[in-house]
C-alpha cells in the first residue's frame, strides 16, 4: 500500500507531499522523504562504476527502513519524485509504470499557466490524478 | 501517444499578435520594456516545454548534450525541423543557426521603401528597418531557449542575430 508520494524541486524544496494513510504521521513521512533526498544526491553525484545509472531516470529502491520501502525517480530537470510504500513484494515494473504516469501528471500540472515554478503545486486536478494513480498501483493496469 | 496538437498557423498568428500588442499597445513608448516582457513570457514557456519534452527518460551528461537536445528534439517538436547549424567557440558561447525560422518565413518586407542601391545609406536604412521589425519577434524564441536551457541546468543568456536574413542565429552565452 502506498503511504506517501512527494515531489521535490531542484533546490530540494518540497513541491508536493501527499500521504495516503489515516494515521496522522505526516511529520514522520516528511522526515523519511527528507532522508531519501540524501540518498538520491549520492546516487546522482557518484554513479556506481558498474551500474548504468548515469542515464536512468528511475533510481530504484533507495533504502528500506523498518517497515517502509522508498523508491526514487529523477527527471531531466532535476526534479525528484519519492514514493514510500509498505508493500513487501513490489514489482520493479509496477513502480516504473507508476513513476511514468506520475511524471505525466506532474508535467501537466507544471504546464498550467497559473502555476508558479518553484512554488507548491496547488492544483486540485493534479491531486485527483495522483489519487487515481495511487489507487491503481499494484493492479495490472496499462497506462 | 495521445498528445494534443495545435495548428501551426494559429501559433504563428498568436505570437505575431502578442508581439504587436506588447509593442504597439502595452508598452508603445518603451520598447525595451516590451522586449523584456516578451522574453519573460518566452522563458516561462521554455521552462514548461522543456519539462514536457524531456519525459522520455534519457538524462544528459553535460551541457553540450543539453544544447544538442535543444537543436534536435526540442526544435523538431516546436518547428518540425532541426537547427541547421551549431557553432561553438569552446569557451561557453554557442551559435544556433536556423536558415528558415518558421515564425519569420511568413513576414513580408515593406516594399514601399526606396529600392536599395548598393553602398548607399538608403539601402542600409531599409535593411535596418526590416531587421528592427524582425528582431522584436525574436525575443520570444530567445526566451524559450533560455527557459529550456535553464531548466536543464545550463544558466545562460540568449540573444538573436539577424545579420543575414532569412537565416537567423541565436547566440547562447553560458554563465560560468
Amino acid at each position: 500500500m502506498i503511504v506517501c508520494v512527494a515531489v521535490v524541486g531542484l533546490q530540494n524544496n518540497p513541491l508536493y507531499l501527499q500521504s495516503f494513510t489515516e494515521a496522522d504521521d505526516a511529520l514522520k513521512l516528511h522526515y523519511i522523504v527528507h532522508c531519501s533526498l540524501d540518498v538520491i544526491d549520492e546516487r546522482v553525484n557518484n554513479p556506481k562504476k558498474t551500474g548504468s545509472t548515469m542515464n536512468e531516470t528511475f533510481l530504484g529502491l533507495l533504502y528500506p527502513t523498518e517497515n517502509y520501502k522508498v523508491y526514487g525517480y529523477i527527471t531531466n530537470t532535476k526534479v525528484k519524485f519519492v514514493l514510500v510504500t509498505t508493500d513487501l513484494d513490489v514489482k520493479d515494473a509496477d513502480v516504473r509504470s507508476f513513476f511514468r504516469r506520475f511524471h505525466s501528471a506532474y508535467v501537466d500540472a507544471v504546464s498550467n499557466p497559473f502555476h508558479v515554478t518553484g512554488k507548491k503545486i496547488n492544483s486540485v486536478f493534479f491531486a485527483e490524478r495522483v489519487r487515481d494513480i495511487v489507487k491503481s498501483f499494484g493492479t495490472n493496469t496499462t497506462v | 501517444m495521445g498528445g494534443k496538437e495545435v495548428s501551426e498557423s494559429c501559433v504563428n498568428s498568436l505570437v505575431t499578435e502578442m508581439v504587436s500588442s506588447y509593442c504597439n499597445r502595452f508598452y508603445s513608448t518603451k520598447p525595451e520594456l516590451a522586449a523584456r516582457r516578451i522574453e519573460a513570457i518566452g522563458f516561462q514557456v521554455g521552462l514548461q516545454l522543456s519539462e514536457r519534452y524531456t519525459m522520455d527518460g534519457s538524462r544528459f551528461i553535460d551541457q553540450l548534450e543539453a544544447i544538442k537536445f535543444i537543436c534536435k528534439d526540442f526544435w523538431q517538436s516546436l518547428f518540425k525541423k532541426q537547427i541547421d547549424n551549431l557553432k561553438t567557440n569552446h569557451r561557453g558561447t554557442f551559435v544556433l543557426q536556423d536558415n528558415q525560422f518558421k515564425w519569420l518565413t511568413r513576414m513580408s518586407v515593406d516594399h514601399t521603401l526606396p529600392k536599395p542601391q548598393p553602398d548607399s545609406l538608403a539601402s542600409a536604412a531599409a535593411d535596418n528597418k526590416t531587421a528592427q521589425a524582425a528582431s522584436m519577434h525574436l525575443y520570444f524564441p530567445c526566451g524559450i531557449i533560455r527557459g529550456a536551457l535553464t531548466n536543464l541546468g545550463v544558466p545562460c543568456a540568449v540573444s538573436a542575430d539577424l545579420s543575414n536574413l532569412p537565416a537567423c542565429s541565436f547566440v547562447v552565452r553560458i554563465k560560468a
